[in-house]
C-alpha cells in the first residue's frame, strides 16, 4: 500500500514544497560543505602541533563538560517535565511557563555574572566582609572551574530538554500513562517503565540540543578556562593565526557530530513512536497532597531561583546603579536590530524546517537522514566557523553576480549581498535550523504517517493537508521551535559580531562590548533588555496553553 | 482550538520570508499571502523597517569613511561622532574580533568597503600588515602626531594608545623593594604566590612574544615554566580578576595591564575601588630590559575607496584632543606627547619601556602559544 503510494505522491510533490526544500537545503548546505572541504586539504605545520599539544586534552574536556551537563540537564528537565505534566501542587502552574525562562539568558552572560557575584569584590564576600566581618578562604566559592562551568551550562541550557519533554508528555502520552496508572503501576515505576521510555524521542531532541550548545560554546569556557576543542580551535586561529587549522578542527567537531547523531537513530531505529489512537487527549495531572507537593514546589523553587532569578535580579542591580552611565539613545535601534534579526531569522527558519522535516518524512530514505542531519550540523560548531563558511559563500556570490550588479549602475567589484542583512540572516538560519528542525522533526515523528497519507489518498493538495490535517497536531512543536529558535537568535553572538552590516549593533553585540572589557556592571543592562526580549516572547507564545 | 491561531502565523511566516526574498536574499519561498492578519512577527517587521540603516550609503555631503575595529570602547564612538561633526565626514563601524575581522578584509579582497582596521595589539596589526591588507599611511600631520617608535615602519599602520604590562602587589605584604624584573617572578621565592590570567589571552601572549624576543626561546620557555610553576591556583578570570585575587589573599603579585588598574580606581562599585586601594603599581625591568608595553592603533586598508577620508579621521584620532580624551577616558597613554593624562597615570611618573619592535608580537605569537602550551601555562 505505501510502497504504491510513494512514488504517486513524489511526483506530485515536485512543487513548491520540493523546490523550497531544496533551495533551502543549499543555503543551510553550501557553507557547512565548505567549511567540511577543509578536511581534504592537506595538513599544515601547526596541525601536527596541535594534535601534539593541544587535542587529546582538548576532546576530554569537551568530553566531559558534553557528558556532565547532558547528564545533569536531562536529569533535571525531565524531572522538571514529569513533575509538572504529571502532577499538580502549588505554584505548578507558574512553574509551567516560568522554568523556560532560563533560556533567555546568554550562557556567557549568566557566567560573567555568577563569577562577579560570588567572586571577592561580588555581593556575597563583599557582604560576609563588610556587615558580618567574616572573610571567606580564597577559594571556597569556586565556580571559574570545570565544575563551574558544568555548573552554568546545566542550568541555562536544561530548559530544552524540559520543553520538548514536557509538551510532549502533556499532548502525547496520556493514554500510556493513565493506563499504567489504572495497572496499578506505583508513581516511580510509571516514570521508569513508560515515560521515559516514551519520551525518548523527545529527550533525545532536547539533549541533543544541548550537546550542541556545550560544544559549541566558547564563551562561557573561554572564561572560566575550561579547555574544549571550541576554545582549542580559537586559539589555533587567534594565537596561531591559522585559520585553516582551525576550520579543520571544527569539520572534525562537525563530523562527530553527524555521527552521534546517526547512532542515536540506529540505536532507536526499529521503534514506532506514533500513536494512531483517533483521539490523543491531554494527560490529566494528578494531585499530589502534602509533603510530596510541598517537595515538588520546592524543587521548582530552587531551579527557578538559581537558574534564574538570583541572575536576573543582580543583573537589575547593577542596571539600576551603573545603566545611566553607558544608556546612549541608540538603545532604541540595538532593541529593533535585536527584534528584526531574529524575528525574520525564526521565520525563514521555521519554514525551511516544515518544509524539509516534511520531506524527510515522505522520502524516508538513509540519504535523506544524512542530509537532514547535516542541516542541522551547524548547531554543534562555534558561530564563528560557521560565519567563515557564510562569508566565503556570499563573497563569491557577489563576485558571480557582479555583471548584475554592474547593470544596476554599481561600481565594479562592489558587494551587495555580503554588506546586506540577507548575510546575517543566513548565517542565524544555518546555525539555528538544528532548533527549529529538532522541534518539528519531533512534533512529525509522533505524528502517524498514515494522517497524512490518507488526507492525500482523499485528493487533498500537500498545502490542505498541510494547513488542516498536520498543522493542529504539530502546532505544540511548532510554538515550541519557533521560542526556542527566535530566544537563540537573540543571544547569538559570534556570527552577529562577523556576519553583520555596518552599524548594525544589537543588545547582544552591546553586552559583549563592555563585557569583553572586563565591564560586566556596565554589561548588565543590554543583557537585562536582552533577557527581557526574551522573556517576553516566551510569554506572548506560550499563553494559548495557558487556558 | 488554536490552529487557528498558528495557521495565522505561519502565513505571517511566509509574508516576512516573500517579503525578505524581495529584499535580495537568496531565499524564494512559495508566498502564500492569503489573507493579512496581525500577528506578533508581522508587525516587529513593518515597524523596524525604518530603522535598517545597515548600507554605508553617503547620508552627507561630507562623504564617508568605513572602519572594521575591534576596539570596544564608549569613548572611540564617542570621538567618531564628534568627528562627524566637525568634518560632516559618516563614520560608519563594524566592531568586532580582531582575527575575525582580517579574515573578513581578506575575504573581500579588492571590495572590501573597509577604509580602516582599528584594533588592540602591535602583534595582530603586523599580522594584519602581513596578510597584505594595509598600505602605507601618508600625512605630515600623523607623522608629527605619533613618533616613530609608535608607527610602523612603513607606516602601514600607526599607534593611537599605549598600556603598560606591569606587576602589581599587595601592599600589606609585599615591599616593593622585594620587586626588580618579570625574570624575578619566576624564581622559586615567589611559588604559589603569582597570579596571572591565561595563555590563551593576547596580551600575554604578546608578552612572551617580546621576551621570547629580548632572552631568546630558550630563556622565555624557562621563563614561562617558572611561572606556571609558580602560579597561585590555575588561571582564570581577567586582569582585574587577578588583582582582585591579590586582595582576597590567594597570591601576593601580579601581572597586569595599566588601564585596568585605572578603571578599578575609578569604579562606581566602592569595593572594585577598595581593590585598587589594596594594589601597588610596580612598573618591571626598569634598570634592565624597560616595562612591556603594547599598542592599540590604525591600519588603512589597500583597498580603501576613502582614502583621504580615512587619513583625516587618522590624523582627528591622534590629535591632542581626541588623545587627551582617550587617555582621561581609558587610563590608556596617549602616543600624543601633547595630550592631556589623567592624574593616575601622572602619579606614576615615566618609565622605561621594553625595546622591541611591535611587529615581533606578532612574528613570534605561535612560538609564544606553542611555548605556553609545552610548559603547561594554561
Amino acid at each position: 500500500m505505501k510502497i504504491t503510494l510513494l512514488p504517486r505522491s513524489a511526483g506530485r510533490h515536485v512543487n513548491g514544497w520540493t523546490m523550497t526544500s531544496v533551495i533551502g537545503a543549499a543555503v543551510v548546505l553550501l557553507p557547512i560543505l565548505y567549511v567540511l572541504a577543509c578536511l581534504f586539504r592537506p595538513p599544515n605545520d601547526n596541525w601536527s602541533k596541535v594534535k601534539q599539544f593541544l587535542l587529546t586534552d582538548y576532546v576530554l574536556g569537551s568530553a566531559k563538560l558534553v557528558f556532565f551537563t547532558g547528564f545533569f540537564a536531562a536529569f533535571i528537565g525531565v524531572a522538571l517535565a514529569w513533575l509538572i505534566a504529571g502532577y499538580t501542587f502549588p505554584l505548578r502552574n507558574f512553574f509551567k511557563w516560568a522554568l523556560v525562562l532560563p533560556l533567555a539568558v546568554p550562557p556567557y552572560i549568566a557566567a560573567y555574572t555568577y563569577s562577579s557575584m560570588t567572586g571577592y569584590t561580588g555581593i556575597i564576600q563583599a557582604t560576609l566582609r563588610n556587615r558580618f566581618d567574616v572573610a571567606l578562604p580564597p577559594g571556597t566559592i569556586e565556580v571559574m572551574s570545570d565544575r563551574g562551568a558544568i555548573f552554568i551550562l546545566t542550568l541555562f541550557l536544561f530548559p530544552y530538554i524540559f520543553m520538548m519533554t514536557r509538551v510532549f508528555l502533556e499532548r502525547q502520552s496520556a493514554s500510556f500513562i493513565e493506563n499504567a496508572r489504572l495497572l496499578g503501576h506505583k508513581p516511580i515505576s510509571v516514570f521508569f517503565r513508560v515515560v521515559l521510555p516514551l519520551s525518548r524521542p523527545a529527550v533525545m531532541a532536547g539533549v541533543m540540543l544541548v550537546v550542541f550548545e556545550v560544544l559549541s560554546d566558547y564563551g562561557v569556557a573561554n572564561y572560566f578556562g575550561v579547555q574544549t576543542v571550541s576554545t582549542a580551535i580559537f586559539q589555533t586561529w587567534f594565537g596561531m593565526y591559522d585559520v585553516d587549522s582551525a576550520m579543520k578542527m571544527a569539520a572534525w567537531l562537525m563530523i562527530g557530530v553527524i555521527g552521534l547523531f546517526m547512532i542515536e537513530r540506529w540505536l532507536r531505529r526499529s521503534k514506532r513512536y506514533a500513536s494512531t489512537t483517533s483521539r490523543s487527549h491531554p494527560l490529566r495531572p494528578q494531585r499530589l497532597k502534602g509533603l510530596a507537593a510541598w517537595g515538588a514546589a520546592a524543587f521548582c523553587t530552587v531551579i527557578f531561583l538559581l537558574a534564574f532569578a538570583i541572575p536576573i535580579a543582580q543583573l537589575a542591580a547593577w542596571s539600576i546603579q551603573y545603566g545611566g552611565k553607558i544608556w546612549r539613545s541608540d538603545f532604541a535601534d540595538l532593541i529593533a536590530n535585536t527584534i528584526k534579526g531574529a524575528g525574520i531569522g525564526t521565520a525563514i527558519i521555521l519554514l525551511i524546517a516544515i518544509v524539509s522535516s516534511r520531506a524527510a518524512r515522505m522520502f524516508d530514505s538513509p540519504f535523506m537522514q544524512a542530509l537532514s542531519r547535516m542541516m542541522s550540523a551547524g548547531y554543534s560548531v562555534p558561530g564563528a566557523i560557521v560565519a567563515i563558511g557564510v562569508l566565503a559563500i556570499f563573497i563569491e556570490l557577489d563576485g558571480r553576480l557582479a555583471p548584475l550588479y554592474r547593470a544596476m549602475g554599481k561600481d565594479d567589484g562592489a558587494l551587495v549581498l555580503s554588506l546586506s542583512l540577507a548575510m546575517l540572516l543566513t548565517g542565524y538560519v544555518i546555525r539555528f535550523m538544528a532548533t527549529g528542525y529538532g522541534a518539528l522533526e519531533a512534533g512529525y515523528e509522533k505524528m502517524p504517517r498514515v494522517y497524512s497519507e490518507a488526507s492525500r489518498t482523499l485528493g487533498r493538495s500537500s498545502l490542505f493537508t498541510f494547513l488542516r490535517v498536520e498543522l493542529p497536531l504539530i502546532k505544540g512543536s511548532l510554538l515550541s521551535g519557533f521560542v526556542l529558535t527566535f530566544v537563540e537568535i537573540i543571544k547569538e553572538l559570534p556570527l552577529t559580531l562577523l556576519l553583520r552590516p555596518f552599524n548594525y549593533d544589537t543588545l547582544s553585540t552591546r553586552a559583549y562590548q563592555y563585557a569583553t572589557d572586563e565591564r560586566v556592571f556596565d554589561a548588565a543592562l543590554p543583557s537585562l533588555l536582552l533577557v527581557m526580549i526574551g522573556l517576553v516572547s516566551v510569554l506572548i507564545l506560550l499563553r494559548p496553553e495557558r487556558r | 482550538m488554536f490552529s487557528k491561531r498558528n495557521s495565522i502565523l505561519l502565513v505571517a511566516f511566509l509574508m516576512v520570508a516573500t517579503l525578505l526574498a524581495g529584499c535580495g536574499a537568496n531565499n524564494s519561498k512559495p508566498g502564500n499571502s492569503g489573507e493579512a492578519s496581525p500577528s506578533p512577527t508581522q508587525t516587529q517587521t513593518q515597524t523596524e523597517t525604518p530603522a535598517n540603516t545597515a548600507s554605508p550609503e553617503p547620508s552627507q555631503t561630507g562623504g564617508e569613511v568605513n572602519i572594521y575595529t575591534a576596539r570596544h570602547y564608549d569613548v572611540d564612538q564617542e570621538l567618531y561622532d564628534r568627528f562627524t561633526k566637525q568634518t560632516g565626514i559618516t563614520v560608519n563601524v563594524v566592531e568586532g574580533k580582531a582575527p575575525e575581522l582580517i579574515e573578513r578584509i581578506k575575504r573581500e579582497g579588492s571590495s572590501t568597503p573597509a577604509d580602516l582596521f582599528i584594533t588592540v595589539d602591535g602583534g595582530i596589526l603586523n599580522s594584519a600588515k602581513a596578510e597584505d591588507v594595509l598600505q602605507p599611511i601618508v600625512s605630515g600631520v600623523v607623522d608629527e602626531q605619533v613618533p616613530a617608535e609608535l608607527r610602523d615602519k612603513e607606516s602601514q599602520w600607526i599607534g593611537l594608545s599605549t598600556r603598560a604590562r606591569v606587576i602589581v602587589y599587595a601592599k600589606d605584604r609585599v615591599d616593593p623593594a622585594q620587586l626588580s624584573t618579570y625574570e624575578d617572578l619566576a624564581e622559586d621565592k615567589w611559588k604559589g604566590k603569582v597570579l596571572v590570567r591565561s595563555a590563551t589571552n593576547l596580551y600575554n601572549q604578546s608578552m612572551l612574544a617580546s621576551f621570547i624576543a629580548i632572552m631568546g626561546e630558550k630563556e622565555a620557555e624557562a621563563w614561562a615554566a617558572g611561572i606556571a610553576a609558580n602560579l597561585a591556583r590555575e588561571p582564570e578570570g581577567g586582569d582585574r580578576d587577578q588583582a582582585k585575587a591579590i586582595v582576597a589573599g590567594v597570591g601576593d603579585v601580579g601581572i597586569m595591564n595599566t588601564y585596568y588598574v585605572g578603571q578599578l580606581a575609578a569604579s562606581q562599585d566602592a569595593e572594585e575601588v577598595k581593590v585598587a586601594e589594596q594594589i601597588g603599581v610596580f612598573f618591571p625591568n626598569q634598570q634592565t630590559t624597560g616595562t612591556h608595553i603594547n599598542i592599540s592603533g590604525a591600519g588603512l586598508i589597500k583597498h580603501s575607496k576613502n582614502k583621504d577620508n580615512a587619513v583625516k579621521l587618522l590624523e582627528f584620532l591622534t590629535g591632542a584632543e581626541a588623545q587627551s580624551k582617550i587617555s582621561q577616558a581609558n587610563f590608556e597613554f596617549p602616543v600624543n606627547g601633547q595630550a592631556e593624562l589623567p592624574e593616575l597615570l601622572k602619579s606614576w611618573g615615566e618609565f622605561k619601556i621594553q625595546n622591541v619592535d611591535f611587529a615581533k608580537y606578532g612574528e613570534l605569537n605561535p612560538k609564544a602559544v606553542e611555548i605556553a602550551n609545552k610548559v603547561g601555562w594554561k
